[in-house]
């Protein structure tokens, strides 16, 4: 009788979720097809038959591969760095070190190009300083995407790496060393093998971010097309069978990619832990005086580097419209870019953006819940599996892959078959957002669910406690750390999300990030600088209340 | 007066695995039952049967006449103190006492003074605004024992309530426990996997095995007549001799002499109507047994000092029937390598015969 109930709901559950996330993409494939009416593999055809398509395939695959390598070249060594030796300031810089995280991509986007671009701060500097005629370097093609996503995505590596080295047990380096294992040895046969997991896990994750980037291929890309700009490109140019096959194709590319380093990943989950959790090596402090100095340097430095986009866009959100020619620093400084924020109809997007995601976050978190906790209870069966698929689903689909099956699944009127107008309607952005965040709230429920004591839940029902008070007072408490983080980061996502806006968003529902790519366009730097300080900030702040450093 | 919680024919598997066999037992109001048995014997499945964390696949469970068999566990009155306590971290230990209260509609101060008439039951008074987390083991074990007592239950189920515990802490905190359950008299079911733990709290014992009950019944009866051979192997010390049933509730051991030496003892019900030449083993406790001028052939491979008893293991000659088996005697009765002979104590408890496994 009780099942019976959960089996209703989790069916519920079920079958909303596969019309939010699987039946979009599923009429994308059919549409593709040319179905149901006129079959035909003619798109296809077109793709397979366009060297421009197999270029941007190409190029997608060997920059998310370049950007794991470079993550991982940058983020590794600097979690050995804060997490085995003792400076003066490692805790602060360690801090520093984990905010391009925060960023969302379209800021860190901006921020770049006012530093490292053609009429850049540190373009200028170099240009003034060697008294070039021409600006030292040019910010595009492929070198300037990989700068991007080497500066944005090193931080999975960086904190995956140093959680996995604070849970190492000092123990096993002690062991190595007693068997007479050198410094060297042990590092490349004891503490290497045992990060491997994490060292996946980052991986994984950096190769996926980077096969769904958007922004920075977008604006620093040019005529360097990878897949996700190649289907915005077609999806603008009114090809829409060319770009729902080159979404099916992406998104292929991504399961097939999830899949080949899952796989790689349980190989090398094999043995690993010993079951007992030993105290973390000591740091290694610094002795001399030089060295101390050196790390100090070096880690100043990195962070001065790492602040630098954040503290450019500030500035450059108080250079007033077209004052700023050819100077190597801003003539003038003033608030008439905030100001003006206020005074025009320029606060639209900003409202925009803060009830979509606002609305987003808390449909995904209600829906990610009920979605883990029917699938935690039912724990194992067809249904279980399936809801703990959906939910996770989404993580591997990249965002324009999305836009472009809700805008094809949502733009017409077929009430019978579920599907409903909603382009061009104030709904559709939100939607966009809950299934892209679902991953973010439910992952993260389902996992704090599975590592619950079932006995406390059995504790509050043989005190008399029904079902909704068990939910109330024991379950949402304790999973509150984990939806907290969760409902962070969607949050972060979808304030800040450039991807599915652009294909899905009307003159009405503009959200911050298509306002500034319509400012950049204007040429109105200061406004582009003061939406992404606003961006910056409200998710800075979003993850320092929420996330408190649990970045999944 | 009828038993106060009923068990009828209870089966329980999962998938194909039979965790639970046809187990019926009674818990008279206010008795103490212990079952006990090793891991994987279902003692834990029918101790959540009974709470109602898992339905029965088949039979009745009866409180005080009502059948709960279909009852969520919410709505059971049922106590329950878990293995590892199961206390709400995010709650302090005030907050977790009333925990069971909040469905009774008491004002504040009947709730606080609920909460610390349970306290002061276990010994812990003041301890209303301490967190779960900073509190010792012992502590916590208490704290779980006064939430699940708060609500004046019906019945009181403990799941190896002090298996968490040190051994020093176990036997003082097994003595308050004993205390607290029977000055308020509750009714209650005890799982544990330890023979002493179940003689000392329960006024009876069941014990389980392979998902089928063996025996119940007092302390005394399991362990001076254990009904299977299980019984009598997992409740207390005993070692077994191979031999043939003889005539008046006798057992032919060995070979030696004049065709081996004949033992008595008590045949277990299903040997009672065996005929004679059956294979059958002789199973008898260390203390029935000691050195004796003629009885069975051995050498003593290792001398075990306890301090209260010395414990003597003893290589059985191949014309004694061949095995070890232990012998409890005098600190000095004999050293390691001696030739001894093994003869039954008089007056000692009776041998029983179990049917042989050959």
């Amino acid at each position: 009788m009780k099942s019976r109930r959960t089996l209703l709901a989790a069916t519920a559950v079920c079958l909303l979720l596969a019309w939010l996330v699987t039946y979009p993409l599923l009429m994308t494939l059919l549409e593709a097809l040319g179905g149901p009416h006129a079959w035909t593999l003619a798109h296809f055809a077109e793709f397979v038959q366009r060297s421009d398509e197999w270029l941007a395939l190409w190029r997608s695959l060997w920059i998310s591969i370049a950007s794991v390598a470079l993550a991982a070249a940058v983020g590794v060594p600097l979690a050995f760095l804060f997490e085995r030796t003792e400076f003066p300031g490692r805790r602060f810089l360690g801090a520093v070190a984990a905010l391009p995280v925060a960023l969302p991509p379209l800021v860190g986007v901006i921020a770049f190009l006012f530093l490292y671009g053609e009429s850049g701060f540190v373009s200028r500097a170099v240009q003034s300083l060697l008294q070039l005629k021409e600006p030292p370097w040019r910010l595009a093609g492929p070198g300037a995407v990989l700068l991007v996503h080497a500066y944005s995505m090193y931080v999975y590596f960086y904190l995956f790496t140093r959680a996995a080295l604070s849970r190492l047990d000092a123990a096993l380096l002690e062991a190595a060393a007693s068997l007479g294992a050198g410094r060297w040895r042990t590092l490349f046969q004891v503490t290497l093998p045992l990060l491997r997991p994490a060292l996946g896990s980052a991986a994984l994750l950096t190769f996926m971010t980077s096969l769904a980037s958007f922004s920075a291929p977008y604006i620093f890309g040019g005529g360097f097309r990878v897949m996700t700009t190649q289907i915005i490109a077609s999806k603008l140019n009114g090809e829409q069978g060319l770009a729902q096959v080159e979404a099916v194709m992406l998104a292929v590319i991504a399961i097939l990619g999830l899949a080949v380093l899952r796989r790689l990943d349980r190989t090398a989950d094999a043995g690993g832990a010993t079951g007992v959790r030993g105290i973390a090596p000591a740091r290694r402090r610094l002795r001399s005086v030089w060295s101390r100095a050196l790390a100090g340097v070096l880690g100043w430095t990195m962070a001065a580097i790492l602040l630098l986009p954040h503290a450019v866009l500030a500035l450059i959100s108080f250079v007033p419209p077209f004052t700023w020619t050819n100077q190597a620093i801003p003539p003038v400084l003033d608030g008439r870019n905030w100001v003006g924020l206020i005074t025009r109809e320029h606060l639209r997007p900003v409202v925009n953006s803060l009830w979509m995601a606002a609305a987003a976050t808390v449909a995904a978190l209600v829906l990610g819940l009920a979605a883990a906790r029917l699938a935690a209870v039912r724990r194992r069966g067809f249904l279980a599996g399936g809801l703990e698929w959906l939910i996770a689903l989404p993580w591997a689909i990249p965002g324009t892959v999305f836009a472009v099956a809700l805008a094809t699944t949502f733009g017409v009127s077929q009430p019978w078959l579920g599907r409903f107008v909603l382009i061009g309607t104030p709904w559709i952005l939100p939607l966009a957002y809950l299934v892209r965040n679902l991953p973010l709230t439910g992952r993260g429920a389902l996992a704090g669910l599975r590592g619950m004591d079932p006995a406390l839940e059995e504790a509050a029902a043989s005190l008399g406690a029904d079902r909704w008070r068990r939910l109330w007072r024991v379950v949402l408490p304790l999973l509150r750390p984990a939806l907290a983080a969760g409902a962070g980061l969607a949050f972060i996502t979808a304030l800040g999300d450039l991807v599915t806006s652009i294909v899905l968003y009307t003159y009405d529902t503009r959200p911050i990030s298509v306002e500034i790519l319509s400012s950049l366009r204007l040429q109105d730097l200061g406004l582009a600088a003061v939406y992404g300080v606003i961006l910056m900030t409200a998710s800075t702040a979003a993850f320092l209340v929420w996330g408190r450093g649990e970045s999944r | 007066m009828p038993p106060f919680l009923i068990l009828e024919g209870l089966d329980k598997s999962f998938g194909t695995q039979a965790v639970l066999r046809d187990l019926s037992l009674e818990v008279n109001a206010g008795e103490v039952l212990a079952l006990l048995g090793p891991s994987g014997s279902g003692k834990t499945t029918a101790l959540r049967l009974i709470a109602g964390f898992e339905p029965p696949d088949r039979g009745r469970i009866l409180v005080g006449g009502e059948e709960v068999t279909a009852l969520p566990p919410e709505r059971r009155h049922f106590g329950m103190v878990f293995q590892h306590y199961a206390l709400f971290p995010h709650l302090n230990v005030a907050e977790n006492v009333a925990f069971g209260l909040a469905g009774r509609k008491l004002s504040r101060d009947e709730t606080a003074r609920k909460v610390s008439d349970a306290l002061a039951l276990v010994e812990l008074p003041g301890f209303e605004k301490r967190r779960v987390g900073e509190i010792s083991g012992g502590q916590q074990q208490r704290v779980a024992l006064a939430r699940a007592l708060a609500p004046e239950p019906r019945v009181l189920l403990l799941d190896e309530p002090l298996s968490n515990l040190d051994p020093t802490l176990r036997e003082r905190t097994r003595r308050e426990l004993l205390r607290a359950v029977r000055r308020v008299g509750i009714t209650t079911v005890l799982v544990t996997h330890e023979q002493e733990e179940a003689f000392h709290l329960g006024n009876r014992v069941a014990v389980l095995h392979g998902g089928v009950l063996h025996q119940v019944g007092l302390p005394e009866e399991l362990y001076a007549q254990p009904a299977t051979r299980f019984v009598a192997g997992f409740v207390g010390r005993a070692g077994g001799l191979r031999g043939t049933l003889a005539a008046d509730s006798g057992v032919r051991i060995g070979s030696g002499g004049d065709g081996g030496i004949v033992w008595r003892g008590v045949p277990a019900p299903d040997v009672a109507a065996a005929a004679l030449g059956t294979p059958v083993e002789l199973v008898v406790r260390p203390e029935s047994l000691t050195f004796a001028p003629s009885g069975l052939e051995g050498r003593v491979t290792e001398r075990r000092y306890s301090g209260a008893a010395t414990y003597y293991q003893v290589e059985l000659a191949r014309s004694a029937g061949g095995g070890e088996i232990e012998v409890q005697a005098p600190a000095d009765a004999a050293a390691e390598g001696d030739a001894v002979r093994v003869g039954l104590l008089p007056g000692g408890l009776p041998p029983r015969i179990f049917r042989g496994t050959t």
